[in-house]
């Protein structure tokens, strides 16, 4: 994989399919987005519905929520680079 | 006053800023000149290639050498004066090494693995942690735009990471995945943690195709560990950069920096409060969750 500079600079060529490639990689990096964003608020709604029943295991299930949390979270950026990989290669 | 109305409020005095800005200060067009990629080059400052190995000291050399040493020497500080009674520093590093050995290495293995390899999921821990944090540090380091200062000629102030690069992560989990695959043949046997992968009271049939996807599963975990730390810390700094004037430059729009400037101090605030450290405590957690899987006792 090159690095990124080399990558943006790729990505300032202006020709019609680069133009529609560009809008492929914007379309696919939201559309990644949609998946972790539900997974992060089912995460932290999952947080609160068990810190409420169960207050005294709150110390437990914050350090496995910052986990979850971390792991859905990085899915965002796995769409991003694979948008990015298949945008320039 | 409502917490609506102050908003709108809020909003109100923006667009009304972003106008008088819009007025004061022209729209300038595209601006073709600003790159905004050259803040991610590596431009070699001391050239020093061996055969087909580029070794040239750059950006990212000096921000290892930085995190390495910033690390060592606060640990050793701290531990060569220990007191009975903590300040707060010594509270602060306290309860981070209390973390790092307790919640991730103590949790994760047994307690025989986590004594012995406690020292490297902790380092790991910490010299991300410092790598990540004085990304948000501006320094000297961009020699592309300069400004003079008493007459001498000092690079810009600009904000990289080490762990930007995919490079560092990438060597980071690569020692990790032979680290536990090590562990794992010395555990069991080379055949025996082979059979390990394969879950217990599987039928014969299906054991060939679980082997694989489980041998394609061990390899994605390489992809996964660097991309996650490379991706996150990446994508805080493109923001910050976009956020906090290269939007404005690029588009020679002065106004948007009103909306911009705000967003680019939260996404700032957010990134050292919650993704630096919570990036270090998931690379070490894994690495500890791996070691631990690699090592146990039937599956």
């Amino acid at each position: 994989m090159p690095d990124i500079g080399s990558m943006l600079e790729i990505a300032q060529a202006k020709t019609t399919a680069d133009g529609l490639k560009s809008i492929a990689l914007g379309v696919g990096a939201g559309l990644g987005t949609i998946g972790p964003g539900i997974g992060v608020g089912y995460i932290f709604g999952k947080v609160i519905e068990s810190v409420t029943r169960q207050p005294e295991m709150r110390e437990e299930i914050t350090s496995i929520q910052w986990l979850g949390f971390a792991l859905t979270e990085a899915i965002v950026f796995y769409a991003f680079i694979f948008g990015l990989i298949a945008f320039f290669l | 006053m409502k917490t609506r109305t102050k908003a709108l409020l809020a909003f109100g005095g923006l667009v009304v800023l972003a106008v008088i800005v819009n007025l004061l200060v022209p729209s300038e067009g595209k601006n073709e000149e600003f790159q905004p990629q050259n803040e991610f080059k590596l431009d070699p400052w001391i050239p020093l290639e061996l055969g087909p190995f580029d070794m040239s000291i750059n950006k990212a050399v000096l921000y290892l050498v930085l995190a390495c040493a910033l690390t060592s020497a606060a640990m050793l500080y701290i531990a060569n004066r220990m007191q009975g009674r903590p300040n707060r520093v010594q509270t602060a590093v306290e309860a981070a090494y209390d973390l790092a050995r307790n919640q991730i290495s103590g949790s994760n293995m047994d307690s025989r693995m986590s004594l012995k390899w406690f020292p490297f999921v902790g380092t790991l821990f910490f010299f991300i942690l410092f790598s990540n944090m004085i990304g948000y540090v501006p320094l000297p380091t961009n020699s592309e735009h300069t400004f003079s200062l008493f007459g001498l000629e000092l690079p810009s102030f600009a904000i990289y990471a080490a762990t930007a690069n995919l490079s560092i992560p990438l060597m980071l989990t690569l020692m990790v995945w032979f680290a536990y695959h090590a562990e794992g043949v010395k555990a069991h046997g080379f055949v025996g943690y082979l059979k390990g992968w394969i879950p217990a009271g599987t039928p014969n049939r299906l054991k060939p195709v679980l082997f694989v996807i489980e041998v394609i599963s061990q390899f994605v975990r390489i992809v996964s560990l660097s991309v996650r730390l490379f991706a996150n810390i990446l994508a805080g700094h493109l923001l910050i950069l976009f956020m906090g004037g290269g939007l404005v430059v690029l588009l020679g729009l002065a106004a948007l920096g009103v909306f911009t400037l705000p967003l680019a101090i939260i996404f700032f605030m957010f990134e050292i409060v919650l993704i630096a450290g919570l990036q270090a405590f998931i690379f070490a957690t894994l690495t500890s969750i791996y070691l631990g899987a690699a090592t146990a006792e039937g599956h």
